[in-house]
């Protein structure tokens, strides 16, 4: 089930907040996990039991961790959590992969094995695997109730396409939180905001990126147009989506971290990377770069750290060549930052954002691609590649056609239009409109969300790869 | 408004909206039947173990709450004018309106199902008409986007190339070229098909590239029911209807018309009355989508015989010209197999005309 449809706006979220309010204290965890499971069997029900196993195995193995705190028998219980947590993940993710390039380097022809990917495996896998190191760390307790723990693994708002919440960033909430009509209201605004990102920008540049992709007469001006309606349509998507869990965890009285901060305004990559889904950026930094060395190493050993880090951020976004060329694309950016002009960008911050906004836009070119040979020509598409002329008759027209959807999506995605908000806000006569204007307004944005997904119109769910 | 008044209020208006939305959705589902879309909404799955277990529950109830979502044609009307006058988006899942017009973009050319289409010619010419003493003739109807789309700025279909292409893949057919008796106003404004009072002149040419006389006075007839074609209800915009006006004369009231539906032939009319107030209108003309039909003119000046392969506008266009045949067979290989043709038509000595919109030939998959 997704956020953005009609099941779960006017069927699920109902139900679950009726029957949440209507239970005492002490079952509200169970009922969480039960409508969980159901959010996550709806439409693929058979991986409730992988994610059943996965749970009761972290359950135990962090356990038998803590039992064993300060023996070698705790690092060999976390070892075979993160052997078994990322076996699985390599198994229903990656196995078809390798198989095929198995078969491409050798000749031969083992057989796929066309395993169906879990939806959200990927985010629940770093959340499992940064408890049971996390306990071993000593960062936090194992969880001795299994519901408690099956709640944190399967909590609806961030299973299926994140944010990566790590157990300690919620362990109290799980046990005593507190409800309260503030956190509600702010879960309702934060939610209906989110939701419009999703619905009304995300999907509409969407469509016009499908309608790219399936056009003939294509045009470098053109590339460069799909290119940066894809960069916002990824980013209103998933900031969309990180906006509807954080919105759903504060109504059920969760804070759970963000994960975008206007990552379009940035710099330099470094910076851009520190905005961008940070909740995974932030995973490998402290669950593979820092372990690893970090920065405190050797240059040649540091690069190795950075290579190793994005090589694996790219695979966890796709198991295609793509992705890991994304990924290392990034690293070599990041590799030149960090030893050569990273403090040339400091000083000069026009060039920084137009340095960024360009590398960020090959980088889509690849990462929207279905594989490297598709990525080649995208990228080459947009340097006029093959003799492609600079403008087409489609490139005006959707030019036209989308211009003022691009233009909102560009400001909304600066600070812009908050600091300005925020400005008028400090006018008492504003403020007060305001706080007249801003439940109407959000009612409208529901009701225009909920037209655009009774229209059946294009909406996409982008997170089946990961 | 202090921020704990307005925090209760948010919060009881968004549980009171959400809560109102979430009954209608049960208790008040759209109707079955969309009239604006001219199509049956999604039903409430079939619940079982197995239906769920394999997700096409799930997948079902998805379409059925999106489909059956209360007052859905409000909701599409409000999606069409947001997208319309915020965004100042050009379509609205693909239709647009230019110079009166409502039109859908339909500007990539599918090369596949074009030589489906040529394939599907080949293979009826080769069987039935090659070794018989036949003449094939064939011509294509460009959609209104042919005069509607470039012009105002609309990505469009090359049609001179495209008819080309299908002309080279058709070449043992000849050709008859009606482009340049077509103007905007020869469509309605809200469908995608021709008028039937506008395509006399057509009807003529046609003819007279077939080497027969068609040409004859009609009394024009308004059908007193306001037409909205099938791109209005898709628009979801409020659009000024059409009208549809049929031609009859002394020879037309004369035919003999016989439906093959099943095989067995059943009498009926020209134009369809019943369908005429129907779902779609445009129906009326040769009942719709029928796999074979007759007209038999009793009045013929010759004994010459036509068959018409054909999609939807071919419906209007074959009454018009019934004046220079005894016999016309209507043929619709959507609906009948073209394997099957044979045991329903005689070829011997007749006229064999093909006479297929752009937007069929380019989207032929239906063809059997």
């Amino acid at each position: 089930m997704v956020f953005s449809g009609i099941p779960f706006l006017y069927y699920f979220l109902p139900c679950v907040i009726l029957v949440y309010l209507a239970v005492p204290k002490r079952l509200k965890n169970t009922v969480l996990l039960l409508f969980s499971l159901l959010f996550y069997a709806w439409g693929e029900p058979k991986y409730v039991f992988l994610m059943m196993a996965t749970i009761a195995i972290n359950y135990g193995l962090a356990l038998l961790i803590e039992k064993c705190k300060g023996k070698p028998l705790s690092k060999l219980f976390m070892i075979v959590a993160t052997v078994i947590n990322l076996g699985f993940l390599g198994y229903f993710k990656y196995a078809d992969f390798f198989i095929a390039n198995f078969n491409r380097v050798t000749g031969l022809s083992a057989p796929l094995l066309h395993v169906v990917l879990p939806i959200g495996i990927s985010f629940y896998t770093f959340q499992t695997l940064s408890y049971v190191i996390d306990v071993y760390r000593s960062n936090t307790h194992a969880q001795k109730n299994p519901i408690t723990l099956a709640t944190y693994v399967v909590l609806f708002p961030q299973l299926i396409a994140g944010p990566i919440v790590r157990y300690v960033d919620v362990e109290r909430e799980l046990t005593n939180r507190e409800h309260s009509f503030e956190k509600v209201s702010q879960g309702i605004r934060r939610f209906i905001v989110g939701l419009s990102k999703k619905v009304l920008l995300a999907n509409t540049l969407g469509e016009f990126c499908t309608a790219f992709l399936a056009a003939g007469d294509k045009s470098v001006l053109f590339y460069w147009l799909y290119v940066f309606a894809y960069m916002l349509q990824v980013y209103f998507d998933f900031s969309g989506y990180s906006d509807m869990a954080i919105g759903l965890g504060k109504i059920f009285a969760f804070d759970f971290l963000e994960n975008f901060n206007y990552p379009f305004i940035s710099k330099s990559i470094s910076e851009f990377w520190r905005r961008w889904h940070m909740s995974l950026g932030s995973w490998f930094r402290d669950y593979v770069y820092i372990p690893m060395g970090g920065n405190r190493v050797r240059r040649g050993r540091m690069l190795f750290n950075i290579f190793t880090v994005w090589f694996l951020t790219g695979f966890w976004h796709g198991a295609e060549w793509n992705f890991i060329v994304w990924g290392l694309y990034f690293g070599v950016l990041l590799a030149l930052e960090k030893f050569f002009f990273g403090k040339t960008l400091e000083r000069f911050k026009t060039i920084g954002h137009i340095y960024v906004l360009f590398f960020v836009a090959i980088s889509f070119a690849i990462f929207g691609a279905g594989s490297m040979t598709e990525a080649i020509s995208h990228v080459g598409g947009m340097f006029g590649a093959g003799g492609l002329p600079m403008v087409s008759e489609g490139f005006w027209y959707y030019l036209k056609s989308y211009g003022v959807v691009m233009i909102i999506a560009i400001l909304a995605a600066t600070p812009l239009p908050k600091l300005l908000l925020e400005k008028c806000r400090k006018n008492k006569t504003v403020s007060a409109v305001w706080d007249v204007l801003e439940i109407p307004l959000l009612v409208c944005l529901l009701l225009l969300a909920t037209a655009y997904l009774a229209d059946g119109a294009f909406n996409p769910f982008l997170y089946f790869r990961f | 408004m202090n921020n704990k008044r307005k925090n209760i209020i948010t919060t009881f208006i968004f549980s009171f909206l959400l809560l109102c939305i979430s009954v209608l959705c049960i208790v008040k589902p759209a109707e079955v039947f969309s009239e604006s879309e001219r199509r049956e909404l999604a039903s409430f799955p079939n619940f079982s173990v197995s239906t769920f277990a394999s997700g096409e529950f799930a997948q079902n109830f998805e379409t059925y709450a999106t489909e059956r979502f209360p007052y859905r044609d409000m909701f599409r009307s409000v999606k069409a004018w947001f997208s319309k006058t915020v965004f100042k988006k050009l379509d609205n899942n693909g239709l647009f309106v230019a110079e009166g017009h409502i039109s859908k973009l339909d500007s990539e050319e599918n090369p596949q199902m074009m030589d489906h289409a040529a394939e599907r010619f080949a293979y009826l010419y080769n069987t039935y008409m090659k070794d018989k003493n036949t003449n094939v003739y064939f011509s294509v109807i460009p959609d209104k986007n042919f005069l509607l789309a470039s012009p105002n700025g609309y990505p469009s279909l090359d049609y001179r190339a495209f008819t080309e292409k299908i002309k080279e893949k058709t070449s043992y057919m000849t050709y008859i070229d009606v482009t340049d008796l077509l103007g905007l106003e020869d469509y309605y404004t809200t469908d995608s098909h021709w008028r039937q009072e506008k395509i006399i002149d057509i009807a003529e040419k046609i003819g007279t590239a077939m080497g027969v006389d068609v040409s004859a006075a009609y009394k024009e007839n308004k059908l007193d029911y306001p037409f909205y074609g099938v791109y209005a209800g898709q628009l979801a915009l409020p659009t000024k209807s059409d009208e549809i006006v049929y031609l009859t004369n002394d020879t037309l009231d004369a035919c003999c018309v016989t439906y093959y539906d099943t095989g067995i032939g059943k009498e009926g009319l020209l134009y369809n009355m019943e369908k005429a107030y129907g779902k779609d209108p445009y129906e009326m003309f040769l009942s719709g989508t029928t796999p074979l039909v007759t007209i038999e003119n009793p009045n013929a000046k010759t004994d010459k015989e036509l068959v018409i392969f054909r999609d939807s506008f071919g419906s209007s266009l074959a009454p018009l010209l019934a004046e220079g045949y005894a016999k016309i067979t209507v043929v619709d290989i959507r609906y009948v197999q073209s394997a099957f043709v044979g045991n329903l038509v005689e070829f011997e000595n007749c006229d064999v005309l093909f006479v297929y919109s752009t937007s069929l030939l380019n989207n032929s998959l239906a063809m059997r």
